[in-house]
């Protein structure tokens, strides 16, 4: 993560928080489940599955405006709120 | 920089507007419908290349070296000796000029699908209908010596391209699919009565439980997914591609299908089993969940892919069409009629108004009155989505967690390789 994490306006912490609200909600995750943190993988954690990645992706850029490619997708960073945050600020940065 | 490619490449039935693409063309940003190819070029160095909707398919991996290992197939490649962790898809839409130490890729299209202002419902339909007679025009002139099947379920789509293909192949198969049980689908009924109104022969292709089930690992394998949607579709492309196999006997085969309507007018939704609901869809806006499907047949090879298997080319025709179809605005996508709507146009009275008022049927299902089809097939048989994941990362000899990183939200873990080196991801 940039420990700064100021990008364009919209910073990873800002990027991490809507991302758990929105997952926390859609995927109905429990308030007491210990498990889940902004590090935990979501796929193979079994938060987030296939149908709802999609969904996720469709948050991501109607929320923040931004259009991630195949390989933003599929790396191993987008497996976890932080690294999806990371991306994310990334990506407004560039287009802002 | 090294490079092989392991087992046949799949044929290209791309066409740009004007003419079908060969291997050795400058590709034009127009180029639509199936192809990925691997290409020497003059310079001594590599050209990739893959269509903008990722219909054909086209893997590699990398190794220490920087030399590039290419396959159509995931399982050839594990065969090879190359873990599945290790895989990638070449993207979809992109052109690659590798030469020793250099990598220079670009979009295929900068423009991309469906660019452009929104298409009224005639606009489009008339422009899909020209579009559709140009390109089968052209098939029949290329490939006329084969003998052309039709899969043909009854629905709007496969009967729009049985009516087509009657005109510019005068001796097209109808192929209907069911399964084996007492009284036929309705599927099975509508596709004999079409056929039967068109001049057309029809081959059915009726299996058992068990010898679908028999296809199962080569549906896993080459339709290279194992989502249950696609899964049990791929079995059904499996009794077809079977019936046609026999029927060809050897002489050459093109089979078309009616497959990408559904994508491109978001004409899916849930089904249910014994009280489960199966097939979820993605819970977004129209436009969005067309994008979303639109961007997934980047991966699954369910049509092509599994017919390969049986070695015979298929050519999916409205692919060529995709931008007339993406240019129609989110509005009319809210519309419970719009694929009937537009067929209208496309067709008008020259397809049956019993194929119009058919409720729609899929084909997984074999015309919804047949206690689950495919889908109930398979569940009642205990081949669920967990054993389907299973037995695909059995198959390519990986562990269930590689998975989500191979096939995420409808695309292959994508990348053009390295010009030496690492992959890049």
């Amino acid at each position: 993560m940039n420990p700064a994490g100021d990008s364009g306006g919209l910073t990873e912490q800002v990027a991490a928080e809507r991302l758990e609200r929105f997952i926390r909600e859609t995927f109905k995750v429990g308030e007491r489940d210990s498990r889940f943190s902004r590090a935990v993988e979501l796929f193979e954690g079994g938060y987030v599955d296939s149908v709802g990645m999609v969904e996720l992706l469709g948050f991501v850029e109607e929320e923040f405006g931004v259009t991630l490619s195949d390989e933003d997708l599929l790396s191993d960073e987008f497996t976890t709120i932080d690294g999806m945050a990371g991306i994310i600020s990334r990506r407004a940065a560039v287009s802002a | 920089m090294r490079l092989r490619a392991i087992g046949p490449m799949e044929p290209s039935f791309a066409w740009d507007g004007a003419r079908l693409y060969d291997e050795g063309d400058d590709p034009s940003p127009h180029l639509r419908g199936a192809a990925a190819s691997v290409l020497k070029t003059d310079h001594g160095g590599w050209r990739l290349l893959r269509d903008p909707l990722g219909i054909n398919k086209l893997f590699w991996v990398q190794d220490d070296e920087g030399d590039v290992v290419l396959s159509t197939r995931p399982w050839r490649l594990i065969e090879a000796g190359f873990a599945l962790e290790h895989v990638r898809a070449f993207p979809r839409g992109r052109v690659a000029e590798l030469l020793s130490g250099e990598v220079v890729d670009r979009p295929l299209d900068p423009d991309g699908l469906g660019a452009g202002d929104a298409l009224d419902p005639d606009d489009a339909g008339a422009r899909i209908r020209t579009t559709l007679d140009r390109y089968l025009n052209a098939l029949a002139t290329r490939h006329g010596a084969a003998r052309t099947y039709v899969c043909l379920s009854g629905g709007l789509d496969s009967s729009a391209i049985a009516v087509l293909a009657r005109e510019h192949f005068p001796d097209a198969v109808g192929v209907s699919f069911d399964l084996d049980r007492a009284a036929a689908s309705d599927d099975r009924l509508t596709a004999r009565r079409l056929a039967h109104d068109l001049g057309m022969p029809l081959l059915e292709a009726t299996a058992s439980a068990e010898g679908l089930l028999d296809w199962l690992d080569t549906v896993l394998r080459d339709g290279i997914d194992w989502r249950d949607f696609n899964v049990h579709a791929g079995l059904v492309n499996a009794a077809l591609a079977d019936a046609i196999a026999t029927d060809a006997d050897g002489r050459p085969a093109l089979v078309l299908t009616g497959d990408l309507p559904n994508e491109f007018l978001v004409d899916y939704h849930a089904e249910t089993y014994r009280g489960t609901t199966y097939y979820e869809l993605p819970r977004l806006g129209m436009g969005p969940l067309r994008s979303a499907l639109v961007a997934g047949l980047d991966s699954s090879h369910r049509e092509i892919g599994v017919f390969g298997a049986w070695g015979l080319p298929v050519v999916q025709p409205y692919a060529v069409a995709v931008d007339s179809y993406l240019r129609l605005s989110e509005a009319l996508l809210e519309l419970d009629d719009r694929k009937e709507r537009l067929c209208r146009v496309v067709l008008g009275d020259r397809l049956p108004d019993y194929v119009y008022s058919r409720p729609k049927a899929r084909a997984q299902l074999g015309g919804g009155e047949s206690g689950g089809g495919v889908l109930g097939m398979c569940l009642d048989r205990g081949v669920d989505a967990p054993e389907l994941r299973r037995r695909f990362a059995r198959l390519h000899g990986a562990e269930e967690a590689v998975l989500g990183r191979f096939l995420r939200a409808g695309r292959y873990r994508a990348g053009v390789p390295a010009a030496a080196g690492a992959p890049v991801a």
